[in-house]
């Protein structure tokens, strides 16, 4: 039964069914045939919906999406600028700044990239860089944005994994997301200066004081979020609605760029991209309880760990895996998938679910613009109008500069555990 | 608000696309300006105003369930498409079959949703922190798991045309 329950849903999948009806019509098909009670398959589903901690999923996208369209994007890339200076691969270091800032909050990383390449790709061009390393640079900072808060990655693991609170995650993220910027950053300023990019500074540089004036009402929604979060004031949820209403006055009154039109746009595209993520949360309630009922996980788990390999060759093939998950499937669907049987893991190991995580859900960050598969790779190639091939001598770098610095997270785990529990999440 | 224009500009099934348009974005607001008086409330007065949690999560319910219909006309559930994109024929096979399966897990929604809704109803059952018929919320998923098969329908139909 264990199998019929795998390899429904691994078919499926692979076929190409969503991956939500996948999960769902697997779970069904052992509920069916084990006789547990066709019933449990509408409970399942609505108890799976109808509960308050998901609420953080819709509040969280429309949050994303309203900064997005309020216009501070243009505000963050000057402060950016004003920032790194003039200096050989200034543009490609904005670049790398700018998806640190703004990413995350749609918690896709392809998405993440095309709003980067929108803002950067032309101007990185018409500077002169190649497109082959324009795209490599913005594919690989388009990935940061999921570990850099507010990231919805963590509001969906920390859904699936209880023990690990959405503050808690959000710390730990901090850390390790700035050190993947930063190595990024140095290796693409290093490859600038090596192969002489914008050797003539393509725009001055805009004051501080003003650019930074400028920028401060976009730069101010994480401090809102993550200080209402840290002062206790509001829970997570009441955090990304506090922002929502925040940027909704930025968007109408201070930029004047959003319209009632484009509110409701807002509002219709991230019900769409909540309702994408909650079906799967509420059919895979179904295959989690198929599962639970036949203690499939719990079988599969004794099988990874009884065949003894030691805790770091465990954890090096785990992040094997998740790489090149990574490279197919966005962060959230692999949390679906594979979360399920890595807990248990994790919780034979004693490893911190919270740095678990954090170090997880880096695997799939690189594995998003590692050729020849990394979806983000695919979308940046694909907005430089070149082939994906012609990005490896580029990207490789970066995906060395990230995976550095992941190998560094796993072996100093206190490098994502310090902040959270100096201020008591842990 | 003017979702008729809107339905107009995304171009395809006029009615059916405006109505989800116009659920999902009012339950979206609604959500949005219930949690916010949430907290102005706590804040400013001593009133629980707790209970409309109740609200929000079938209003939960009610877009997560649109939007699904929505995102199956628009394409935009998330898949794995990579094995059936390289060939023509296999990828019109494969998003046909993707159809029937969905069909499959929407109809069975349908009909066993519809049978927790009625024992709910039979027995009287109420909500934990309101008191009303719990019918009141647990219909609206067969019900709109029936929406999500009239729309995969019309997605056969438009396929065979």
């Amino acid at each position: 039964m264990d199998w019929l329950l795998f390899g429904i849903f691994i078919f499926l999948m692979l076929a190409g069914v969503p991956l939500a009806v996948a999960m769902g019509l697997a779970g069904t098909a052992v509920v069916a045939l084990s006789g547990f009670g066709m019933l449990s398959l509408p409970t399942n589903v609505y108890t799976g919906i109808a509960k308050y901690p998901l609420m953080a999923i819709p509040v969280f996208v429309i949050a994303g999406l309203i900064f997005e369209r309020a216009g501070v994007a243009a505000g963050i890339v000057r402060f950016a600028s004003a920032l790194v200076g003039e200096r050989r691969g200034s543009l490609a270091i904005v670049a790398i700044l700018v998806a640190m800032i703004m990413g995350g909050i749609s918690g896709s990383g392809p998405a993440d990239s095309a709003a980067v390449g929108a803002v950067m790709l032309p101007s990185m061009i018409k500077a002169g860089y190649p497109r082959a390393f324009t795209a490599s640079v913005i594919g690989a900072a388009g990935s940061t944005g999921i570990l850099i808060p507010p990231s919805i990655a963590f509001v969906i693991y920390s859904l699936l994994v209880p023990q690990a609170s959405v503050p808690a995650l959000f710390a730990a993220g901090i850390i390790p997301g700035i050190l993947a910027g930063v190595s990024l950053i140095l290796m693409a300023w290093w490859l600038s200066v090596r192969h002489d990019f914008e050797a003539e500074p393509a725009e001055t540089r805009p004051p501080f004081w003003q650019s930074l004036k400028e920028a401060g009402w976009g730069l101010l929604a994480p401090v809102i979020i993550l200080g209402g979060m840290r002062s206790g004031a509001f829970t997570p949820t009441e955090a990304a609605v506090v922002a929502v209403f925040y940027g909704l006055l930025v968007g109408m009154v201070v930029y004047r760029t959003l319209t009632w039109r484009e509110v409701y746009n807002v509002l219709v595209e991230s019900a769409e991209i909540s309702s994408v993520i909650m079906i799967i949360v509420a059919l895979a309630s179904v295959f989690a309880w198929a599962s639970s009922t036949l203690s499939t996980f719990d079988h599969l788990a004794r099988v990874v760990l009884g065949t003894g390999l030691s805790e770091t060759v465990m954890l090096l093939s785990i992040q094997a895996l998740l790489l090149v998950a990574g490279m197919f499937l966005d962060a959230i669907s692999i949390y679906f998938i594979f979360l399920p049987l890595l807990v248990p893991i994790a919780l034979h190991f004693n490893w911190d679910l919270v740095w678990f995580g954090v170090i997880i859900t880096m695997n799939m960050a690189v594995g998003q613009f590692t050729p020849p598969m990394g979806v983000n790779l695919m979308v940046t190639s694909r907005m430089a109008g070149i082939a994906m091939e012609s990005t490896v001598g580029w990207v490789l770098w970066m995906v060395a500069a990230m995976g550095a610095t992941m190998l560094l997270v796993t072996f100093v785990p206190e490098l994502a555990l310090w902040l959270p529990r100096h201020l008591g999440y842990l | 608000m003017s979702d008729h224009e809107n339905a107009a500009a995304s171009g395809s099934k006029l009615t059916l696309a405006a109505v989800e348009r116009f659920l999902m974005a009012a339950s979206m607001g609604i959500l949005c300006l219930l949690t916010m008086a949430n907290v102005l409330v706590r804040y400013f007065t001593d009133i629980s105003f707790a209970f409309t949690e109740e609200i929000s999560v079938a209003l939960l319910v009610v877009m997560a369930l649109v939007g699904t219909a929505h995102a199956f006309a628009t394409n935009h559930h998330i898949s794995i498409g990579y094995l059936v994109e390289g060939n023509a024929a296999l990828k019109a096979l494969a998003g046909r079959f993707a159809i029937l399966c969905s069909l499959l897990m929407f109809g069975l929604l349908t009909w066993y949703g519809t049978s927790m809704a009625w024992d709910d109803y039979r027995f009287e059952v109420t909500s934990p922190s309101l008191g009303v018929p719990q019918w009141w919320y647990t219909v609206w998923l067969p019900l709109l798991s029936l929406l999500i098969v009239l729309r995969l329908l019309a997605l056969l139909w438009r396929g065979a045309k």
